[in-house]
């Protein structure tokens, strides 16, 4: 299985190395980054998005939300880290408050109470605090299986699977064997039927849906660092509370308007 | 049969009667509740349109369910008619804008709208009767041409998901331009795949590639 696995991977390689004579500036791997995109395409389509399909079908939504929730819940304690890791003492606080209410009143957390009671999610990782610490994001670098990352997110999530209070490693440490892989299972393919509704969308829309998910992930990053730069807080509710307007305006994108005469 | 005719017309030209009275009560409450002035404040604006769009989905049961034609036609209806789609296309398209003549800028704002409406329609595809639109505080300066209006979109048992609007003040008052899901800008997202395209089958082929998703 490896094997073939690593074939196709080589496969892949070759296949993508050769396509892409002008990659563009904000993706200088770009011909190693399709020919990953490409594998992992097909590794999804074969696999992944099959199984998906089929838990979103068979499995009762409040399963699935259940299910979804206490994976979401064990990742609440490893964001909660990383916003103490960034200095943002309310974030953590916020984040083991949502853990404490969740595994307790939640049951395990199956239900979201937390966010039923006004405190919601706030999404923190690894790749986040190497940015908030000051590392440079590097170019874009989709992993294997995992997707889209650059190689900062990408040395994150390597830290991130190594360290036991993430999902993932937590479902890692696991000794049981059978155990840990039908847990290793469900967190997987709990995670992509979560992406399917966010898929079908991007194949309606996108003209090329390796630039799409490229530019999207970037853009979604750079917002979520400079939210931190400004000083916000990661709840959106109220994210605009500190910022001030100036720096909002900042971090806005500046397009270069071909017609500008037409509008003044 | 000469008898049966005339009963039976009657009784049609009734139901229609009855039909039309009915449509013409019910619809002032499918209608925008909230009156739309692009002249006031952005944020003020901004929240009539997003939220008689958010009671547009509720008020329609197939739009409820998720169905994406009823949904598009709402977008159309509720939300399109606010929106600087020359603007959005010409900024999407940079530099090649010039390159294409006034018949090729046309189309490819045609086409562009389609994705644009796709894409905004995405937003509403999980609405339950549960949720709502919130207007992020406004800070922007509103004498200012160009303004940001944030909104977070809340349903239960989910996290909420980031709708943020960036708009320009045009003689007919406020008209959005740019739209935001998640930190993801549309044009921003589309500059890169429009040079691609462009740069391959050139302008007329980025137009056809648009329609070609528009059509699936």
């Amino acid at each position: 299985m490896t094997r073939t696995v690593l074939a196709l991977a080589a496969v892949a390689l070759m296949a993508g190395c050769a396509q892409v004579p002008h990659p563009s500036p904000n993706d200088p791997w770009e011909s190693y980054n399709r020919g990953m995109y490409a594998f992992n395409d097909t590794v999804d389509r074969a696999v992944l998005k099959p199984i998906a399909t089929g838990y979103e079908t068979v499995t009762p939504r409040p399963v699935r939300t259940c299910i979804h929730n206490i994976f979401s819940n064990l990742g609440d304690v490893w964001s909660g880290i990383n916003s103490l890791l960034q200095g943002r003492g309310r974030d953590f606080v916020d984040t083991f408050g949502r853990v404490l209410f969740n595994t307790t009143a939640g049951l395990g957390g199956c239900i979201d109470v937390a966010s039923m009671h006004g405190a919601r999610k706030i999404p923190n990782d690894f790749g986040m605090t190497l940015g908030v610490w000051g590392f440079g994001q590097g170019p874009y670098f989709v992993l294997p299986f995992l997707g889209p990352s650059t190689v900062r997110d990408g040395v994150g999530t390597a830290v991130t699977l190594t360290v036991p209070s993430s999902p993932a490693a937590a479902v890692l440490a696991i000794d049981d064997v059978p155990v840990r892989n039908s847990l290793l299972g469900l967190y997987i393919v709990d995670t992509r039927a979560n992406l399917l509704e966010a898929d079908r969308l991007v194949d309606q829309i996108a003209l090329d849906k390796y630039s799409f998910i490229r530019d999207a992930y970037l853009q979604r990053r750079k917002a979520m660092l400079d939210s931190r730069a400004q000083g916000e807080r990661a709840s959106t509710e109220d994210a605009l509370d500190q910022a001030s307007p100036e720096k909002a305006t900042d971090t806005l994108p500046v397009y270069e308007d071909p017609d500008a005469q037409a509008t003044h | 049969m000469k008898s049966f005719l005339p009963s039976n017309l009657h009784r049609l030209t009734r139901t229609f009667l009855l039909g039309a009275v009915l449509a013409m009560a019910l619809l002032p409450a499918a209608r925008a509740e909230h009156p739309v002035d692009p002249k006031a404040t952005p944020d003020v604006f901004l929240g009539a349109v997003a939220n008689n769009m958010l009671e547009a989905v509720k008020a329609d049961p197939m739009a409820l369910k998720g169905d994406v034609g009823h949904i598009t036609a709402l977008v159309r209806q509720y939300a399109l008619p606010y929106v600087d789609m020359n603007k959005t296309t010409r900024l999407a398209a940079g530099r090649y804008w010039r390159q294409a003549s006034a018949q090729q800028q046309a189309d490819l704002v045609k086409a562009f709208t389609g994705t644009l409406i796709r894409t905004y329609s995405g937003a509403f595809t999980r609405v339950t009767p549960d949720t709502t639109i919130t207007l992020l505080p406004f800070r922007g300066d509103t004498q200012a041409g160009d303004a940001v209006v944030r909104t977070s979109v809340s349903q239960p048992n989910s996290a909420p998901i980031g709708v943020d609007y960036r708009l320009e003040q045009t003689d007919a008052g406020w008209k959005v331009y740019d739209l935001n899901v998640e930190g993801i800008w549309l044009i921003q997202n589309y500059r890169n795949q429009f040079a691609q395209e462009i740069g391959r089958n050139g302008i007329d082929g980025l137009i056809k590639a648009l329609n070609a998703k528009s059509g699936q």
